[in-house]
């Protein structure tokens, strides 16, 4: 069979065209190659020119968190030349008002001030579109006024949506940039992702058909589902740490590690947000996403490559070998609590059932403990304890791995046997790694003291870290996915935490407050660790 | 030996803490290479350094000595010295390390070494132990101050990587330096602030960057000069992110720098480096090779022009790009970069780009076949001898792209 020659224009395919094109033979049209100029510098790719489309830009959670991180990433020139965004939401504003108002709260959130010249050059690039997410007219001039930014401003088509509304609006909106055909990521006319923040459902079935809609409309590799925790350095850094590593990476088993504590510790209370945290708890606001996030991260196996699937493959397989718990399961394993009134920092505060829009009966629970295990040959038999509560004593948030004690305590004569070794990853405040050993004391007898080797991030490293949303929000524009989580993932962790919220649901109705502010927590939570013969760490 | 008499000023300062604020929590002087190790083991054995244990039990923080390297610093005056201890005073706790920093002073009086140990540390916050660093100062006399090799090696941290941070006009090609150089890992050096045009320093420090046969294979370098310029490089790279303007980087038709100069200055004595590393990157960048080194150009062209420009011109493929490096007046330090612009052309099209900076901004002005650009400012402020030796000592390994710029700097600049 004889092949004809490609017709011009088509791409090589064969062994002979490719190497006719290497060698200059065949020639194509130059391709647009990365900038010279960049190699070695602090970023060696730019975001390619886009429009960024946030939804919910007059909420809170763009005000303080999503402008002041675009703000950061514009004035250290982080972000394209042809960069606009169009702040969508319901409120009357016109551009000029809206930039106004966004020029005062980044007075107020921003982490590094703005010139008044910076300030003017960034709002510049912000415009307001008014419209309702049911009304189809306000997204058909969304979609003409888009088309009109990329002939104006050069964006080429490549849009990011930025869903930072409230969850319930997240179907209606995705469902209206499918209709008016955004999702569409036409070969040579630009990229479309999507951004969207937590909570990104409330339970294992909401989140399915959170998905399930979503998928209607772009493609999985199109979907970045925040979890901020994810872009905080330390957490980053914790992959380096078990990976980069040569020494750790062989004790992260069974054979060597005793147990895992994951710890996040608050001492605030609910503050104004008490009709959101009365239908969320602790389970649903931290545990489902944050903490399993952490386990996943300390008990993932090694990634192929540091590729986004590759990693988020090994979690998604942790976060299913953890066994879905039963309602017995439930009742054993896990510990809730609801702060009363105590004493935090030195000053009384009210307890939770007090506070602003919380129900004076309310069974919502601010701390939870739980014990997990994950049943794979890395794991099998080592719990990981997690815990995180409201009104705590402090804020910290800290992995600790325990490993096992020696197996022959050569010291009897030693009035202390040595504690068994730990390493403590904390994450905040005072993101650092501490070791504890246990060491000699000086003299003649064999006395053996615990010691620690700690190491503080802020006293090695002089470079401020970046805030977590500008560590992914500049990491969606540059179309990488690895600190986002997958649609698989999210449904795995609720497939864990939806049965526990469930079994309380039949139960009886618990006994709140069952802890003070400003205390680690109900007996509930000691029993529950004390009964493996453990005990929390104390932070 | 002779000299000062030994002294024993020693012990440890009480101070309380502030968090964030280094503070002296030890002084003592000795005037022997023994005296000053036993110094530094008594510093260990005495600072207050304990702290809470989990359960409530003392508890030592090993911590407080996480080193992560050496810091050796040859200050061939004691100003230079005093400046910067100053400067590394100022990382405390950044970046726990055993610096030294080397004075030979008398060197035909009779040999003698005196030394001031101290320790620096910083409280990260208030519940931590403090972080410590420990700084000798020794000046050394007579003969002993020649043998600077033989001071430095017994009193370094053994397996740490060691960088010799050279102010003002190092010796590069002497043999004393050599000997240093071979026990280190990185050479910090600030070309900048050499006297002369610098350009015969820069020819022995793209030497020592091509030498294998230094340390264990090859030192590192980094000059602050180059990594001052880091900002007009950001701005430079981001005027051609845009992809439309991306085909022009291959038709750069003229590259000039402006830099500052100052009236009565003779021939050769501005020093050129900081204009020079512009052009070299942008060469090493774009592939561009030196086809004729800087020599004298007839000029000046315009009347604000400070005396005749220099002249260089690269080669890319069968093109040559012309370079010139223009003095102008200007209050500002002799041989400062005032702007650097590129013009290219292609399709008839012709570009322009002006880059300038002030103290807290780079700016970018650019014209495409004459329609102006919007300009745009970026948020750079110049950085400052600490924050340049941070950068400098946390880097690792040889860094490709300002190794790279160095050796076309030198070839450019005729001593390569």
């Amino acid at each position: 069979m004889t092949r004809t020659a490609a017709p011009p224009g088509t791409p090589p395919r064969t062994i002979r065209e490719l190497r006719l094109e290497r060698s200059g033979k065949r020639r194509h049209a130059p391709r647009v190659e990365g900038n010279p100029l960049r190699e070695g510098l602090r970023l060696e790719r730019v975001p390619d020119p886009h429009v960024m489309v946030l939804f919910g830009a007059t909420g809170d959670l763009s005000h303080r968190k999503v402008f002041p991180a675009l703000a950061q990433l514009w004035r250290t020139n982080l972000l394209p030349q042809d960069w606009m965004l169009v702040a969508v939401g319901r409120r009357p504003y016109d551009d000029e008002t809206f930039r106004a108002e966004i020029g005062a709260s980044l007075e107020q959130w921003c982490r590094v001030k703005l010139e008044t010249e910076e300030a003017r050059q960034f709002l510049a690039r912000i415009a307001y579109h008014q419209g309702d997410f049911t009304d189809d007219a306000a997204f058909d001039r969304l979609t003409a006024r888009l088309d009109e930014m990329d002939r104006e401003h050069g964006t080429h088509g490549n849009r990011l949506f930025y869903l930072a509304t409230q969850p319930s609006a997240f179907p209606l909106i995705v469902g209206q940039l499918g209709r008016c055909g955004l999702d569409h990521e036409v070969h040579g006319g630009g990229w479309r992702r999507i951004v969207i923040e937590k909570p990104f459902g409330r339970d294992y079935d909401s989140a399915r058909r959170l998905n399930r809609e979503v998928g209607k409309v772009f493609r999985e590799s199109q979907v970045y589902r925040i979890d901020h925790y994810l872009g905080k350095e330390t957490v980053r850094n914790l992959m380096v740490f078990r990976f980069g590593n040569g020494i750790f990476e062989p004790l992260w088993n069974r054979r060597y590690v005793d147990h895992v504590q994951i710890t996040m510790a608050e001492s605030i209370g609910v503050e104004e947000r008490g009709s959101f945290y009365e239908e969320t708890g602790a389970t649903r606001d931290v545990v489902q996403n944050h903490l399993l996030q952490l386990l996943t991260l300390v008990a993932m196996e090694p990634p192929a490559t540091f590729e986004a699937d590759a990693l988020r493959d090994e979690k998604v397989k942790v976060l299913r070998a953890i066994p879905v718990p039963t309602r017995a399961d439930a009742a054993h394993n896990v510990a809730r609590g609801q702060y009363g009134p105590g004493w935090v920092s030195a000053q009384p505060v009210a307890g939770y059932r007090e506070e602003h829009e919380v129900d004076p009966l309310s069974e919502t629970e601010t701390f939870l403990a739980a014990r997990f295990q994950i049943d794979d040959w890395r794991w099998s038999g080592v719990p990981f304890y997690l815990r995180a509560g409201k009104r705590l004593p402090k804020r910290a948030t800290e992995i600790a791995i325990q490993f096992r004690e020696v197996p022959h305590r050569l010291f009897r004569d030693a009035a202390v046997d040595p504690e068994p070794n730990l390493l403590a990853i904390r994450v905040q405040p005072d993101e650092g790694i501490l070791l504890r050993f246990g060491s000699k004391v000086p003299g003649l007898g064999l006395d053996i003291r615990t010691v620690t080797m700690d190491f503080t991030y802020g006293s090695a490293f002089s470079v401020d870290s970046p805030d977590a949303y500008e560590t992914l929000i500049l990491d969606v524009m540059l179309g990488d996915a690895s600190l986002f989580t997958r649609a698989d993932e999210v449904e795995a962790a609720w497939s864990i935490a939806t049965p526990i919220v469930e079994s309380w649901l039949d139960a009886p109705a618990p006994e709140f407050p069952n802890y003070a502010a400003g205390t680690w927590g109900p007996d509930a939570a000691e029993a529950l660790i004390e009964r493996d013969g453990r005990r929390w760490r104390r932070i | 030996m002779t000299g000062p008499a030994p002294t024993a000023s020693n012990g440890a300062l009480a101070t309380t803490p502030m968090v964030g604020q280094p503070i002296l929590r030890w002084s003592s002087r000795t005037s022997t290479i023994d005296g000053i190790e036993a110094e530094l083991a008594r510093i260990w054995a005495q600072a207050p350094l304990t702290t809470e244990g989990e359960h409530g039990e003392p508890e030592r923080h090993v911590a407080a000595r996480t080193s992560v390297m050496n810091l050796v610093v040859i200050a061939r005056r004691p100003e230079i010295g005093e400046h910067a201890a100053a400067v590394i005073q100022m990382l405390a706790g950044r970046h726990p390390s055993r610096t030294l920093i080397v004075s030979s002073v008398d060197p035909d009086g009779p040999s003698w070494v005196d030394a001031r140990i101290q320790a620096h540390c910083v409280l990260p916050r208030a519940d931590a132990a403090e972080t410590c660093a420990e700084l000798i100062a020794l000046s050394a006399g007579g003969e002993c101050g020649r043998h600077l090799s033989a001071i430095v090696a017994p009193l370094l941290i053994h397996d740490l990587p060691v960088t010799l941070w050279w102010p003002g006009d190092p010796p590069l090609a002497a043999p004393a330096a050599l000997e240093l150089l071979e026990m280190s890992d990185r050479l910090v050096v600030d070309g900048s602030a050499w006297s002369g045009d610098g350009l015969d320093r820069l020819g022995a420090l793209a030497r020592i960057v091509a030498d294998r046969n230094l340390g264990e294979g090859h030192v590192a370098v980094s000059d602050f000069a180059l990594l001052r310029q880091s900002r007009w490089r950001e701005a430079l790279a981001s005027s051609f992110d845009r992809p439309e303007l991306r085909p022009f980087l291959g038709d750069i038709r003229t590259i000039t720098v402006r830099y500052a100069a100052h009236r009565g200055a003779g021939a050769g004595d501005t020093n050129v480096i900081k204009p020079l590393y512009h052009v070299a990157w942008l060469a090493t960048r774009l592939g561009m090779t030196v086809a004729e080194p800087l020599h004298p150009r007839p000029g000046p062209d315009d009347p604000a022009e400070l005396g005749p420009p220099m002249a260089a011109t690269l080669r890319a493929g069968r093109r040559r790009i012309p370079v010139a490096l223009v003095p102008m007046e200007s209050p500002t330090p002799s041989g400062t970069t005032l702007a650097v612009e590129l013009t290219a052309r292609r399709r008839s099209v012709d570009l322009e780009i002006r880059v300038t900076a002030e103290a807290e901004a780079v700016i970018v002005r650019a014209t495409l076949d004459g329609a102006e650009l919007p300009a745009r400012r970026f948020h750079a402020p110049r950085r400052t001898e600490v924050e340049l030796l941070a950068e400098t000592i946390e880097s690792v390994g040889r860094d490709p792209v300002a190794t790279a710029a160095l050796v076309a700097a030198a070839d450019l600049g005729g001593r390569g």
